[in-house]
């Protein structure tokens, strides 16, 4: 058997019988087109990992049905008298091509960061919790100048409205935001430098 | 075939409309003849290569038919530079801005594009930009010949620039937004929604 013929003859279906079957999907049998597609995929996939051995499973898995995507929206200009495999292996030449090309504009200047914790289940993302404890809070709190106080205790702490805290404590809505603001920054800076103090 | 039979009637109805405009074609000119068979040929040619580069598995070989008709359609035109320059002298070189012909070509040409660009996209989009360039190629060279019946004047460079430098142009311009028109995520995207 010459290597022509045996290209042509793999896993026992031969080239002609997937000319048989692309024609008779051609005529709308969804059952032969079900098989033929079978019959590829196993090809496809074969044919990329010899051409792009360094893709990982899923990365060749990507390239295959990106083919059979093609080879789908394209089966109309499949020529049942001419053989099946010089037509699949045009559109598979293209789309590695394709899939190069995009690698080289994507997935090439792309870096793999570390996966971070960043979901409440995950212990690691709840560290600060750890970090101060209510006493520390209150000790922060007590050490803001007396507006910032004002402002931290009404809004963030009795939770009342702008209007109302404007009300009480006689400062404009203005000001109280501006001595919320501050006063967020230097509790964060206080509570650093406990932590720091702590470990 | 349905492109060329649908083009060609467009184009007939355009040229019937406009004709009392212009000259009557030189039948009895033999430069004239030649000029416009190879003219033809290269709008057919062209639309024969753009098909088949949508085919997977075509044969290259088949984009080599556009050769002849091109080097013989540059041939005639070239000629009849020459033999105005012979004629003519230094004023055969005049660029006379004649502002009937490039805008004729090209507002005559839209509706066969769009026509290839739509029966282009049913095909596999392997080379968008070849593919695409040779539609406007087809588009642009099929108004030329059609202008010439009604606009035979001697070839001259004016000509040259306005005739043959416009289907040329028409064509990199449709080459250049061949990546738009023809790829996979579209043609895949219209093949679902027609499959839905």
């Amino acid at each position: 058997m010459n290597a022509q013929s045996s290209l042509k003859r793999i896993d026992g279906i031969s080239d002609d019988d997937l000319a048989g079957l692309m024609k008779m999907a051609q005529t709308g049998d969804t059952e032969a087109y079900s098989q033929l597609l079978h019959e590829v995929t196993i090809r496809l996939r074969r044919i990329v990992r010899r051409s792009r051995s360094f893709l990982s499973n899923e990365d060749v898995e990507d390239l295959v049905q990106d083919i059979l995507l093609s080879l789908h929206s394209v089966r109309a200009t499949y020529d049942p008298q001419r053989p099946f495999m010089p037509w699949l292996l045009a559109i598979t030449r293209n789309r590695l091509a394709d899939g190069a090309r995009r690698y080289a504009r994507t997935g090439g200047r792309e870096v793999n960061a570390d996966c971070l914790d960043v979901t409440f289940i995950n212990e690691n993302a709840n560290k600060a919790i750890d970090l101060f404890g209510k006493e520390d809070l209150k000790n922060a709190i007590d050490g803001l100048p007396a507006a910032q106080r004002t402002a931290v205790e009404m809004l963030k702490l009795r939770q009342m409205s702008l209007k109302e805290a404007a009300a009480v404590s006689g400062m404009s809505i203005g000001a109280l935001k501006v001595a919320t603001h501050r006063a967020m920054i230097a509790l964060r800076k206080m509570l650093m430098k406990t932590n720091e103090r702590k470990y | 075939m349905g492109w060329l039979t649908i083009s060609g009637i467009y184009m007939a109805i355009v040229v019937s409309l406009t004709k009392d405009h212009g000259l009557p074609p030189k039948w009895n000119d033999p430069r004239f003849i030649v000029e416009q068979v190879s003219a033809l040929a290269v709008g057919v040619g062209a639309a024969v290569a753009a098909f088949a580069t949508i085919v997977p598995g075509h044969k290259s070989r088949l984009l080599a038919i556009l050769l002849i008709p091109v080097a013989a359609w540059l041939g005639t035109v070239g000629e009849g530079c020459i033999h105005s320059w012979t004629r003519l002298g230094p004023r055969a070189l005049l660029l006379a801005h004649d502002l009937a012909c490039f805008p004729f070509i090209a507002l005559s040409s839209t509706i066969p594009a769009i026509l290839m660009a739509l029966m282009l996209r049913q095909g596999a989009p392997l080379t968008p930009r070849l593919t695409a360039g040779l539609g406007g190629l087809a588009a642009a060279g099929l108004a030329n010949f059609f202008l010439r019946l009604f606009h035979p004047e001697d070839v001259t460079v004016m000509l040259l620039c306005w005739h043959v430098g416009g289907v040329f142009l028409l064509s990199a311009l449709a080459a250049s937004v061949g990546g738009y028109l023809l790829n996979w995520g579209s043609i895949t995207d219209a093949s679902e929604n027609t499959a839905r």
